[in-house]
């Protein structure tokens, strides 16, 4: 029996229509396969990148849920707010049943019982079921290279079972599992685990990239170029979670810029073909950790060495892209001076890379 | 989930039954109408942009950039014909107060405003028929006295509500300060030609030669015409009231100007000038004299630092370019010479006052210094020149008598422009007596007709504020100059020292406009909604609808919009698309909803009841 050949969906890459000076977002698509309706929290973070990447792989699209906020909050009492196919399974089983469904529609296709394009398979993961319990399977996924894109939605924590710390919690965060206190006066003592470039050294045939709700027509066409790598895909995209960062809902694209400015979110994609990463991402500005820091009451306990321990490890992620640091970030890193930089004019933009 | 044995009502079966309902792209998933989770509602309305508020006949500045940014400069120039009707005068002559007030002037450099005006402008030039189109004819005849910015302005709005109007100007050309007032090398006559053509095109009658109080009588504009606009602006000459000031080759700054204008100049510039002022006319008659073949010309100045000097900055800088020296805090006492003015007699002067137009102080017990010139241009502002005016509608200080609608008693004439705003704090510039003669024209368009009238100061709404816009958005970025021409050559020659922008160059700093408190259609608010619940029908500005059904009034749309056209209001505020109800699940209004009738009703229950 001649097999027939698998037909992909190629998605445009959204470009940035401004000249010059001007502020003016590309033409966006039509389809709406997340719609309003649903009961995450005011400002969600994750649901903004929901909506954004479902957005970006349009219409012909399966999405998974395992659980997390975005099964939870969107999935109760039989109804959903998608306009697509979506599934949900258990927290730990994302990556086998992300593989399963694309495995599945290939051989539909292949045996001719399917008619039609290959949809876009996206799993979409909290930053629990991708970093701690859906590891393995994940992993399993991307080793198959399975034709699906696997999302990890990073909040920080275990959000939807009431802020308890994972291994991308930040040191210094605060959750029920990592609360300060006199022995622990910083909360979490350790550093979060780097999810990402964990993935992109294990699964060197995938396309690999981080990104931030605070740059949205990066996200949505990260999101593109992960659906049209042939292969597994793999993105981890900062999403601000308002409850558990404890922060006012108007700053979540803020918070997700703001990350990013800070260099503890360094944005990044690794190109399997090149089996480099591509580092050449710069925010607007540069600004020293603690103007992220002071926006979030997760952080609220922190000490002067605290801070100077996390600007340290932002120094870190920059050498790590390539940008020369300016000399206010390596004072900021000393906590003498942060005592002083705390409340000071010092801990405004430091440095414009555009 | 089983649902046996329980007593549901009607109204929730649906979900429980397993059916659940599949959401839908327009309405979402109508089974959870978050709406009811929300304190503060995000509103689009659009504010005043400081441009538009500080120009003097209210330009939609904003509007016509955002227009040229997408490439429709025939809508922008249309746009700026709402409010004014040369363009491309404006754009070489304006004092430009939109960009003193640019918010990008706080966060880089202002945006070259007179130049996109300019650009577009002469692009209506180019045009064989204008867009502007005379009203519908109700029949009524005004007389407009005067061709000046103002009467060109009153005459070209009343054409297009359909009047007759008369042009009376006692010129042989029309133009009035724009001809006889702006020197060729800043407005080259064949623009202002072009502009007058299309009043002319408006079905508008010019009579030239014709003088009211001379050639016409107050009577006979009462007698002719249903209304009148006296817009006949400041002619005569300030003396300085210096000794030998009676000298006939004395020249006066705006006469001048206005014989060079015109044509008619017989007068011969000698080698060695002294312009005596410190204004814009002042400048232009230094800069002229120039041209005219002076080879060192002074300016005398009362002022003790070109800082205070009441001119425009960049033009002061464009003289001291060409060459022309400036003598700070003197006044001249006596003009010298026998039969014709040799030298002048300068003392040291201040003014009395903060004000550049309070009494001079001249301490003449000083030494006086003595210069020696070959002509004097006198340039120390002008007043009006009212004779033909009946005495009932003069006031103590001989200036017009009106009411702050710009009305002589309860005639149906109007005074508009400088005779009008002379004294009254608004500054004396073309755009002004062009918002003037606008505002003006409405009013006696009004007054025909028998409505209220409205005062002739606008006015002012929320303008926006630079602190309330996303500025994250906006790159810094330089403004784009216009070129100049070389100092050395231009100073010589009649050719216009300022050049045009390109279409690239107009585009270029239009993309520079925040469209400050203004929605300009850059779909961010409907990109970083959580929900989402920001729908539009299609990319255009305005017409951004947030579903109140859905919002959960998280604001990150108001605090990302680039322009700050989205505000929160307090939810309570409201009384239609509040979504009220008892559980995440009732369909119903509920409790809440029954509250809320019983308020609405409440006025009309009797008050015993109550």
């Amino acid at each position: 029996m001649a097999t027939i050949e698998v037909q992909r969906q190629i998605l445009p890459i959204l470009a940035n229509p401004n000249q010059g000076a001007r502020f003016y977002n590309p033409e966006l698509p039509q389809s709406e396969p997340f719609v309003p309706g649903h009961r995450t929290c005011a400002g969600c973070g994750p649901s903004i990148q929901y909506r954004m990447t479902s957005k970006a792989s349009g219409d012909n699209t399966i999405l998974v849920g395992p659980t997390g906020c975005m099964y939870v909050a969107n999935s109760s009492y039989l109804c959903t707010p998608y306009n697509v196919p979506w599934a949900h399974t258990q927290i730990g089983s994302a990556g086998s049943f992300t593989a399963g469904v694309a495995a599945a529609y290939e051989a539909l296709i292949r045996k001719g019982k399917w008619k039609g394009q290959y949809p876009n398979i996206i799993c979409e993961a909290g930053d629990g079921s991708a970093s701690d319990i859906g590891l393995a399977s994940i992993s399993g996924a991307l080793y198959r290279n399975h034709d699906c894109l696997i999302i990890c939605y990073d909040n920080e924590q275990y959000a939807n079972t009431g802020i308890q710390a994972s291994s991308r919690t930040p040191y210094g965060g605060m959750t029920t599992f990592s609360p300060p206190g006199p022995e622990v006066p910083e909360g979490k003592k350790l550093f979060p685990k780097d999810l990402a470039r964990m993935m992109a050294a294990g699964h060197p045939h995938c396309y690999v990239a981080t990104a931030s709700v605070g740059y949205p027509i990066d996200l949505m066409n990260k999101v593109r170029k992960g659906l049209n790598h042939k292969g597994a895909a793999y993105l981890m995209v900062y999403t601000p979670c308002q409850k558990g960062f404890v922060y006012e809902t108007p700053r979540s694209i803020d918070l997700g810029r703001m990350v990013v400015e800070c260099g503890l979110y360094p944005m990044w994609e690794w190109t399997p073909e090149k089996r480099a990463f591509d580092y050449s991402f710069r925010p607007a500005s540069i600004r020293p950790v603690s103007e992220y820091l002071k926006l979030q009451g997760r952080f609220g306990h922190l000490h002067a060495e605290h801070i100077a321990n996390l600007q340290k490890f932002a120094n870190e992620q920059w050498r790590m892209v390539g940008v020369e640091l300016p000399e206010a970030l390596i004072k900021a890193a000393d906590p003498k001076n942060q005592i002083n930089m705390a409340a000071a004019a010092e801990a405004e933009v430091v440095a414009e890379t555009v | 989930m089983s649902t046996k044995g329980t007593k549901i009502p009607d109204w929730l079966t649906v979900p429980f039954a397993g059916i659940t309902p599949a959401p839908s792209q327009d309405k979402g998933q109508n089974l959870f109408p978050t709406g009811n989770w929300r304190a503060i509602r995000p509103v689009y309305r659009d504010k005043l942009p400081p441009c538009n508020n500080a120009c003097g006949t209210n330009e939609k500045i904003q509007g016509y950039l955002d227009l040229v940014k997408r490439g429709k400069y025939l809508d922008a120039y249309a746009l700026i014909k709402e409010d004014m009707p040369f363009p491309s005068v404006t754009g070489r002559v304006c004092y430009h107060p939109c960009e003193q007030a640019c918010n990008r002037g706080k966060y880089d450099e202002a945006i070259s405003i007179r130049a996109v005006e300019r650009f577009l402008g002469d692009l209506g030039q180019a045009l064989t028929n204008d867009v502007v189109k005379p009203g519908k004819p109700n029949g009524k005849k005004v007389a407009v006295v005067g061709s000046g910015p103002a009467g060109h302005s009153a005459a070209y709005q009343l054409a297009r509500l359909g009047y007759k109007v008369t042009i009376l100007e006692k010129s042989p050309k029309a133009g009035g300060l724009n001809r006889g007032g702006i020197p060729d090398w800043v407005l080259p006559q064949n623009v202002l030609d072009r502009e007058i053509e299309r009043l002319v095109q408006l079905g508008i009658e010019i009579k030239t030669n014709c003088e009211v109080g001379k050639d016409v009588s107050w009577d006979d504009l009462k007698k002719n015409y249903d209304a009148c606009v006296l817009a006949v602006g400041l002619t005569e000459p300030n003396s300085i009231r210096a000794e030998g000031e009676n000298k006939a080759d004395v020249l006066y700054g705006l006469p001048f100007l206005r014989d060079i204008g015109m044509g008619t100049s017989k007068v011969k510039i000698g080698a060695r000038v002294a312009v005596i002022g410190g204004g814009n006319t002042a400048i232009d008659c230094a800069r002229e004299a120039l041209r005219q073949g002076a080879l060192e010309v002074t300016m005398i100045t009362v002022e003790s630092h070109p800082e205070e000097m009441p001119c425009v900055a960049e033009d002061l800088h464009d003289m001291l370019e060409e060459g022309v020296e400036l003598i700070h805090g003197r006044a001249v006492t006596s003009i010298l010479g026998n039969g014709k003015v040799e030298s002048l007699q300068l003392h040291p002067a201040r003014f009395s006052g903060a004000v550049n137009a309070s009494p001079i102080n001249i301490d003449r017990t000083a030494k006086p210094e003595s210069f020696v010139v070959d002509n004097v241009i006198i340039a120390v502002g002008q007043h009006a020149s009212l004779a033909w005016l009946p005495q009932e509608f003069k006031n103590e200080r001989g200036t017009v008598k009106m009411d702050r609608f710009g009305r002589l008693g309860d005639t149906n004439f109007f005074a508009a422009g400088d005779i009008a705003q002379f004294g009254s704090g608004q500054p004396l510039m073309v755009v002004n007596a062009v918002g003037d003669g606008k505002r003006v024209a409405f009013n006696l368009d009004k007054a025909l007709r028998g409505e209220a009238l409205q005062p002739r100061t606008i006015a002012i709404d929320v303008i926006m504020d630079l602190n309330r816009m996303n500025m994250t958005y906006f790159p810094h970025f330089p403004r784009v100059h216009q070129a100049l021409l070389n100092p050395i050559t231009r100073k010589k020659t009649q050719d216009e020292v300022i050049q045009g922008f390109s279409e690239e160059q107009a585009i270029e700093e239009a993309n520079r406009c925040f469209s400050c408190g203004t929605c300009n259609a850059c779909d961010n608010c409907y990109l970083v909604c959580p929900e989402p619940c920001i729908a539009r029908p299609a990319r255009s500005n305005g017409l951004y609808k947030i579903l109140v059904d859905y919002c959960k009034g998280c604001r990150v749309c108001i605090e990302e919009c680039p322009t700050g056209c989205l505000e929160g209001v307090p939810e309570l505020d409201f009384d239609t698309g509040v979504v009220r109800m008892d559980t995440a699940f009732a369909i119903t209004p509920g409790l809440h909803g029954r509250q809320a009738q019983e308020l609405v009703n409440l006025s009309t229950r009797p008050a015993k009841d109550i």
